[in-house]
């Protein structure tokens, strides 16, 4: 995936922020896939949509392009600043690496099948939408529906991995069919809504409701949970358990549901740190 | 402006011109037999060259699209295309945006497209849209078969009111034509419950399907109005229902025809839904033999194709009980519209696709139809859109038509399951579809159907609907390039409507307003001003609108071309 990272045949982009928009960029089309055969020349003609319009790249950034690129696998693109005004970062991206040094807007990596993207402030809403493959990883906070579907889509991330380093915001994971999630820090309501497969793991503490409507799949929660769903039914307390091929340790509570909709989806509780559901 | 459209090879069944070389000469958007010299030539040597498509039966303007768009913002996403100078954004596969709705069908050369649904309670709404969908003329179907007014007449056998009711009801809605769906059943819909064949009465109204077909046919004959009643019958998508589709067009076969233009009393229509033999999904197999017979022994009726596409679309049907059914079986979201004293929609998303048998094997349904109804005249190519498959599709529809070879393909490897192969006749079916009949199923026949005699052909006095396609009919063999038919048919070297240029090369250069194509009767006032004052006070009592916002103003309907039916008998 990652080829002759560190090699000196990576090409290395570096987009470095001159003027702010506060009327969006659009990124999904700067993915390694497309530009990875870029000169500096040819950065200096692209023009980026911006709102429902187009204008230079060269109006919001300095662009520095050193190295060649035989591949996608062979890009490393840096936007070395904020991007809070920058959508669709890494979108439907197959290959390379893509490092934020600061926040990112709507849509990062959304559709995202292979590579890794790499921001290192927080992630507004959409992170890591309809995911097939490849590695998003965030250091600070994701808002609205990370890993989720498409509005109105029942077809949800399929694949790859979504780390976040900090707290998450609601319906984390709408209709996940697969892949995985690691929440380090807090989550809000309905984690794993509709989900049908795949992992997610949250190590802080929930508000309410997550895996409503869940038909498997499972949910592991090393923090504190609020308020649990009604259609779920405590299963065991279990010591040490595996899931999903992953190991933890301690004692968990153990639910299967959404019975709502005949689930066999599995959610499991720090016992520690859950007592008052028992 | 006088044009010429020099040499092209012209296939313009109504007058009989099967691939001549010849030139078609327009003058202020009518054709006409001869130019001056300073007519402006354009020049289509050796280019195949049609009259503008029509579509028989398409949903593109209605609420139903409405609430489609709303809760298929996954649908919305697909096909997105940016404004250009000349048009708007696209957006929607199965249920584009109204501009790209225009757009799409101009682009494939079609210049009148029937909205097949209207709830006259919605009318208003589906104006309203027909003035967002450019470069496209488009006549609105209206609903008939559950109307409360309707069904009370019918079980009465009033069908000279019915009549006076159809005829004020066409002017309120500013319709073209009667359309019913799935006759009582959308009614009992609203009980919960469905009926099932012609003879099992709505609840309540104590009325059955026969009944109400019969008595809006005898008075739409009795109006002699251009169109047929236009008919969704029975047990839609249900297996064993072809005795259902029989029954619906037998029971009507003694109703004398009033019109001179058109052939048929019924249009049967998305026949691909109705033709299903066996108990259940699991027996299933083509009905489509029994049926076939049927149309190629009695000239009463025509139907249209409803062919599967094999893609993801978007159901959706004023059949409200079926959606549901489809919801059961699918367990995708689904949307239900009531539509008070008038009928009940509904709405699921679906996927056919090629690996599912019975998927499969409606594809094979469609095209049996096509291939075993004998006169070309009697079919239309549709797919019902979005139901059975997106409209942009004709093209490819076209090509399995076209192309014995391109079908026993799709059959051998595996595009399609073995059931299309196993459980219709398909397979043997070797008939292809020349440039001559495809004319016929997109132009000419539905020129007949409609009672259009100013569209559909291209001999003097014809408005000037042309389409260019870069073939040459004289040098292209069609059974062997199925892609090369779906490609030249899907973007026309030129659009013209009423005689100006919409399309070139496949791109828009030009956006008109669309036309509401609209029947008006003609002299039967006395009857329109009695029946109405008879049911005002039922009307004031159910309806939670008052009549005078229930009406469509004129303004809604610019520009139209109205056709005017003298029924003073």
């Amino acid at each position: 995936m990652q080829a002759n990272r560190g090699d000196v045949n990576v090409k290395q982009i570096t987009l470095t922020p001159i003027k702010f928009s506060s009327v969006a960029l659009e990124f999904d089309e700067l993915i390694p896939d497309e530009i990875y055969s870029w000169s500096k020349e040819d950065f200096e003609k692209y023009e980026v949509p911006v709102g429902n319009s187009r204008f230079p790249l060269t109006d919001y950034y300095d662009i520095e392009v050193e190295g060649e690129a035989q591949s996608p696998e062979e890009v490393k693109m840096i936007i070395d600043g904020d991007a809070g005004r920058v959508k669709y970062i890494g979108g439907k991206m197959g290959a390379g690496e893509i490092i934020v040094n600061g926040d990112a807007d709507l849509q990062a990596g959304a559709e995202m099948e292979g590579g890794s993207l790499t921001i290192n402030g927080n992630a507004e809403s959409y992170c890591g939408r309809e995911m097939r493959g490849g590695e998003i990883t965030v250091m600070g906070n994701v808002r609205e529906y990370a890993g989720t579907s498409y509005i109105g889509e029942w077809r949800g991330m399929s694949g790859g991995k979504l780390t976040i380093h900090g707290n998450a915001g609601k319906q984390l994971a709408d209709a996940m069919s697969g892949g995985e999630i690691h929440v380090m820090g807090n989550c809000d309501i309905l984690a794993g809504i509709h989900m049908t497969k795949g992992f997610i793991q949250i190590d802080g503490d929930v508000t309410r409701w997550p895996g409503g409507q869940m038909k498997n799949g499972a949910i592991v929660i090393n923090g504190r949970l609020e308020r649990l769903l009604e259609g779920f039914e405590l299963d065991a307390i279990v010591t040490d358990p595996e899931v999903e091929g992953r190991q933890f340790t301690g004692k968990y509570i153990k639910y299967i549901g959404d019975i709502g909709v005949n689930g066999k989806g599995t959610l499991l509780l720090n016992a520690e740190k859950n007592r008052h559901h028992l | 402006m006088e044009y010429i459209l020099k040499n092209g090879i012209v296939y313009d069944p109504i007058n009989e011109i099967n691939g001549e070389k010849k030139d078609v000469m327009f003058k202020d958007g009518k054709i006409v037999n001869s130019v001056s010299d300073s007519a402006k030539v354009i020049d289509v040597t050796d280019k195949l060259v049609m009259p503008a498509g029509i579509d028989v039966h398409c949903h593109l303007a209605g609420p139903k699209l409405c609430v489609g768009r709303l809760y298929r913002p996954e649908d919305e996403r697909r096909g997105v295309k940016p404004k250009t100078d000349i048009t708007r954004a696209e957006t929607g596969f199965s249920i584009p945006n109204c501009p790209a709705t225009g757009y799409r069908f101009s682009r494939m050369g079609y210049g009148t497209v029937v909205e097949a649904a209207v709830p006259p309670l919605e009318a208003k709404h589906t104006h309203e849209e027909i003035i967002a969908i450019p470069n496209i003329d488009i006549p609105p179907l209206t609903l008939f078969g559950n109307n409360w007014f309707i069904m009370q007449f019918a079980k009465e056998g009033r069908i000279d009111d019915i009549a006076a009711f159809v005829s004020a009801w066409l002017k309120i809605t500013k319709g073209y034509g009667v359309k019913i769906v799935n006759p009582c059943g959308s009614e009992a819909w609203g009980w919960g419950m469905n009926v099932h064949g012609i003879d099992d009465p709505a609840p309540y109204w104590d009325v059955t399907a026969r009944e109400v077909i019969r008595a809006l046919a005898q008075a739409n004959e009795m109006l002699g109005l251009p169109h047929s009643i236009h008919v969704h019958p029975n047990d839609l998508g249900h297996p064993g229902n072809f005795p259902t589709t029989i029954n619906s067009i037998d029971c009507m076969k003694d109703i004398k025809k009033n019109s001179e233009y058109r052939n048929q009393t019924i249009h049967l229509t998305h026949a691909q839904f109705h033709c299903y033999d066996g108990t259940s999904w699991r027996d299933v197999t083509s009905g489509v033999e029994p049926v076939a017979d049927y149309i190629n022994k009695h000239d009463h009726v025509t139907a249209d194709m409803g062919q599967v596409t094999l893609d993801e679309t978007t159901t959706m049907t004023a059949d409200g009980p079926m959606e549901y059914d489809l919801y059961e079986l699918t367990g995708l979201k689904w949307a239900n519209k009531d539509i008070e004293l008038e009928t009940a929609s509904g709405l699921v998303p679906f996927i056919y696709s090629g690996r599912n048998p019975v998927h499969s094997l409606q594809w094979a349904i469609g095209l049996e139809l096509a291939l075993m109804i004998e006169d070309p005249w009697k079919i239309c190519l549709t797919t019902d859109s979005p139901n059975a498959g997106p409209f942009i599709r004709y093209p490819r529809v076209m090509s399995w038509l076209m192309s014995y070879q391109r079908r026993a393909e799709m059959m051998d490897n595996k595009e399609v399951h073995a059931w299309a192969g196993r459980k219709s006749a398909l397979g043997t079916l070797d008939r292809e579809y020349d440039f001559y009949d495809i004319a016929t199923i997109t132009r000419a026949g539905p020129s007949k159907i409609y009672g259009f005699e100013d569209r559909g052909h291209l001999g003097a006095g014809a408005i000037a609907d042309i389409a260019v396609y870069d073939l040459e009919p004289n040098n292209f063999d069609p059974t062997r390039n199925a892609a090369a038919v779906e490609k030249a048919f899907s973007n026309a070297l030129y659009t013209i409507k009423d005689g100006q240029v919409l399309v070139k090369d496949g791109e828009i250069v030009k956006i008109v307003s669309s036309k509401h194509v609209r029947t008006e009767v003609e002299g039967f006032e006395d009857e329109e001003k009695r029946i109405l004052e008879e049911i005002m006070p039922f009307f004031n009592r159910y309806y939670t609108i008052k009549f005078e916002n229930y009406v469509v103003h004129d303004h809604y309907a610019e520009p139209s071309s109205v056709y005017k039916v003298n029924a003073s008998k």
